[in-house]
């Protein structure tokens, strides 16, 4: 019996002709943070919703805890916390009687954390949502996704409204979910230093693909910035393997490569007789490297 | 106790390693003294936990620090001084690397760069 909380083989969806993800396979397992990066329209959002079942999928198949997640039983669901890029929050009711409501429909509704919480980010019970800013809303939204305790736990974009000091709350609030090590969250941002600070586990998708996945700290040390300098002018033709990119200015050759290790290094120092300086790179810079 | 840098290229799990190796090497840290464990790291740096459960795992493979049942780790007791040498050694290699590269670089021949070194050396003894 496979642990893994999400297993994904060929997933595809096509909406009408267009094509929006396009064979992922990939699993979450417990104690994973996964960090989800793509540019507008890579698919992130379809493949979040994909995940929660929300619709079906029109190639391969995705599992939650071993169930398809399109056709996930009600005890299954339970299980998973979602927080969406548009909250759902309804107008007319005020913060608390939203709590009760969301709590209403789960056994095991933390009603002590959420207390809590609701102190510390600076939630007011008692205001009408539809006067709420955007950030306060999405702190609520958060708080209604942690309160059940899901073992999965999905956000798509859950701080971009959020102001440092309430980013960090949720980021410990992460940190919380991670440190149980049964527990996993999936999430995507734009805000790349929080997946670099959060995540375990790196997906990039490219046009409905997923172009890399895998550990963050393999990817940091696998994707560098190799440099080589001449004393004159560099040959026209330096073959650099598992380039990714290569800029030439005169006696500078600057080049992304992937797969990069200490036999690659060996490897390009004799092919060109100079000693490559490595730069390794954050994760934001991997990423518009990547999309260069 | 680590200054860590979420944003730097080289890994967390990384930075703790060569921290706590060089803070044992000097005697910062010394055998008996406890870490912070995961959980109060992740938490105070926000970082995700595994990458400090990597790194005390490893500096436990290599002898460095001490797993105890129920109670925070602790800093091994260090083996005999020749291993304690080749651990400091470790420790300045990568500046050599970096000194080697610019060497090259210059074209500078291996005396001429062991002569500034004695210079330098001499300079700073003073």
């Amino acid at each position: 019996m496979n642990s893994a909380h999400v297993v994904a083989r060929s997933l595809g969806k096509s909406f009408s002709e267009k094509r929006v993800l396009d064979n992922l396979s990939f699993s979450v397992e417990p104690g994973d943070v996964v960090g989800v990066l793509g540019k507008n329209g890579a698919g992130k959002t379809t493949l979040l919703e994909m995940m929660l079942g929300f619709s079906p999928a029109t190639a391969g198949q995705v599992t939650l805890f071993g169930h398809d997640s399109y056709r996930m039983p009600a005890d299954v669901k339970t299980r998973v916390g979602f927080v969406p890029q548009q909250d759902e929050l309804l107008n007319a009711l005020t913060a608390g009687d939203q709590l009760r409501l969301i709590a209403s429909f789960y056994p095991r509704w933390d009603a002590a954390l959420v207390e809590r919480l609701c102190t510390a980010w600076g939630v007011n019970l008692g205001a009408r949502i539809r006067t709420m800013s955007v950030g306060e809303r999405q702190k609520l939204s958060i708080l209604l996704a942690l309160g059940h305790k899901p073992q999965l736990l999905i956000l798509d974009e859950p701080v971009a409204s959020l102001d440092p000091i309430a980013r960090r709350q949720f980021l410990e609030q992460i940190v919380e979910v991670a440190a149980d090590g049964e527990r996993s969250v999936v999430f995507s941002s734009h805000i790349v230093s929080d997946i670099e600070r959060l995540a375990n586990r790196i997906w990039i998708l490219k046009e409905g693909r997923l172009y890399w996945q895998g550990d963050l700290d393999s990817l940091k040390e696998s994707i560098v910035r190799v440099h080589l300098r001449g004393a004159t002018p560099l040959p026209e033709r330096i073959e650099i393997p598992n380039a990714v990119s290569v800029r030439r200015d005169g006696n500078h050759v600057v080049a992304v490569v992937r797969d990069w290790d200490d036999g690659a290094a060996r490897d390009l120092e004799r092919r060109t007789g100079m000693t490559p300086e490595v730069e390794t790179l954050a994760l934001e810079e991997i990423f518009l490297e990547l999309h260069r | 106790m680590f200054i860590l840098n979420p944003q730097s290229g080289t890994p967390i799990y990384k930075q703790i390693l060569e921290q706590v190796r060089r803070m044992v090497a000097s005697g910062q840290l010394q055998p008996g003294a406890e870490l912070p464990s995961v959980r109060e790291l992740a938490l105070k740096h926000a970082v995700n936990p595994m990458t400090i459960s990597r790194a005390y795992g490893l500096l436990e493979a290599e002898g460095l620090l001490e797993r105890n049942r129920g109670k925070p780790m602790t800093v091994a007791a260090q083996p005999r001084a020749n291993a304690q040498l080749a651990r400091r050694l470790e420790q300045i290699e990568p500046h050599l690397d970096h000194v080697v590269l610019a060497a090259r670089q210059l074209q500078l021949s291996e005396a001429e760069v062991v002569k500034a070194l004695r210079r330098k050396w001499g300079e700073t003894d003073e």
